[in-house]
């Protein structure tokens, strides 16, 4: 078998062109995901049960299904519900930004959670209201614990992008698969594809790494 | 909303559809199969410190943890009876995609689990006189798989879910008989929903118990 990689310069501008889309639906993903999750991380160490239980259902259902489904769910169904059209582009950007809100919230109430009895304690025998101590006390140390995981969330939502591609989105992944489909060269195309995923993933994943033995120093000093 | 729900068409294609969630089912444990046996090999041939063996590995390792799942089984599907010239069924490619996917992620579980065993464990070996296999398989394997366990678990719910990509490759797995039904039928909502449900209803029970395993083994590991 022969493969040549020269016929890919032609179609370098499109593949750029998706992999633009591709950072373009997880940058805003990410932003709303942290958004959506940061609310969420509150409902589930809230106090009231109802509020808890909500919130509770919701994580763990969009931790409990696959993101194609709920894809799917919200390119199909949530027109019918809500009465109005949704582009691809908007429904894509909805189903990521529910799921990513999802695994974020994980996140930060983990780092909520983390945050020692005695830190409240001291807050209260310095007389600081409740909103100074969440503002000012809480929140800062909780936001700085939860930086690598949530970059590592932001790095999966960059893997989990490729999903979009199956209601129609030109992201890098499609563009990879059309080209593919129509030069009948699927090896060297579907490489390239994945290597430019890798090009952007691993120097993520990397950098989740360090950040993590930069932070445990900084929050254990 | 005025949306009248008509359930008909989910209950008289259910069969199919659990039909699909056997084949899921199937997927998710051949995966899980390769991905224990295969991530644990990974593990070891990573603690050898050979770098003939290591950069290989490392590479294998980063490469299926840095790009999305999407990619890897599109590219088995697409490229692998091309290069190497073997017609297997596209159920199979899934499960060879999706096993090699996770033995990536278990080969870090098991690697972390294995290097947190506290060296004055190695010394005591020494001290006892045990030689380096009996030290492996006796003394640092059963606590280092005690350890990874939550995540092994964690591991493999995941792949439950990522194996409903397997629909885009033409795998009747339960995605994919949940999309033939919505669209045969016209009825989105019903089918759709029903499929996330029982896509639920079989990972939720499992991440419950990954909590339960933990607390166990943490209490195990203090003793």
């Amino acid at each position: 078998m022969d493969l040549s990689f020269g016929f890919l310069l032609e179609y370098s501008g499109v593949l750029f062109e998706g992999l633009l889309n591709t950072l373009k639906f997880v940058s805003l993903a990410a932003v709303l995901g942290l958004v959506w999750g940061f609310v969420l991380s509150l409902g589930r160490t809230s106090k009231s049960s109802a509020i808890y239980g909500l919130t509770t259902i919701y994580v763990e259902f969009f931790r409990g299904t696959p993101v194609l489904i709920q894809l799917f769910w919200v390119f199909f169904c949530l027109p019918l519900f809500l009465g109005i059209e949704l582009s691809g582009f908007a429904s894509s950007i909805i189903a990521l930004t529910l799921y990513s809100g999802a695994i974020i919230s994980e996140s930060f109430r983990a780092a909520l959670k983390s945050i020692e009895r005695s830190q409240f304690d001291a807050c209260t025998a310095l007389g600081l209201s409740a909103g100074t101590r969440t503002l000012f006390v809480i929140l800062p140390q909780a936001v700085l614990r939860a930086i690598p995981n949530l970059l590592s969330n932001v790095v999966s939502l960059f893997k989990e992008s490729a999903l979009v591609s199956a209601v129609g989105m030109t992201d890098l992944m499609y563009v990879g698969q059309n080209i593919a489909n129509n030069v009948a060269r699927p090896v060297e195309i579907l490489t390239t594809v994945a290597l430019i995923y890798f090009a952007i993933g691993f120097p993520l994943t990397r950098a989740v790494t360090f950040v993590e033995g930069r932070l445990l120093k900084v929050v254990k000093a | 909303m005025n949306y009248d729900f008509d359930w008909f068409y989910v209950k008289k294609g259910l069969p199919k559809l659990l039909e699909g969630l056997m084949v899921t089912l199937e997927l998710t444990l051949w995966a899980n199969a390769i991905g224990l046996v295969l991530g644990f090999l990974v593990a070891l041939g990573m603690l050898t410190r050979i770098r003939l063996i290591t950069w290989p590995l490392t590479a294998y390792i980063e490469f299926f943890r840095c790009t999305p799942a999407l990619i890897q089984l599109v590219w088995f599907f697409f490229c692998v009876p091309i290069l190497f010239n073997v017609w297997w069924s596209a159920e199979f490619m899934g499960i060879l995609a999706l096993g090699l996917n996770l033995a990536a992620f278990n080969a870090e579980a098991y690697r972390a689990s294995i290097q947190s065993i506290p060296t004055a464990q190695t010394d005591a070996c020494t001290a006892l006189g045990l030689n380096v296999v009996q030290r492996i398989i006796f003394v640092i394997l059963p606590q280092a798989l005690l350890l990874s366990l939550p995540v092994l678990i964690t591991n493999g719910i995941g792949i439950f879910q990522q194996s409903a990509l397997v629909a885009l490759i033409s795998v009747q797995d339960l995605m994919y008989e949940g999309r033939y039904l919505a669209t045969q039928t016209f009825r989105p909502i019903e089918t759709l929903t029903t499929v996330a449900l029982l896509y639920f209803a079989v990972s939720f029970p499992v991440s419950q118990m990954v909590t339960f395993v933990e607390r166990r083994t943490s209490r195990l590991l203090q003793n």
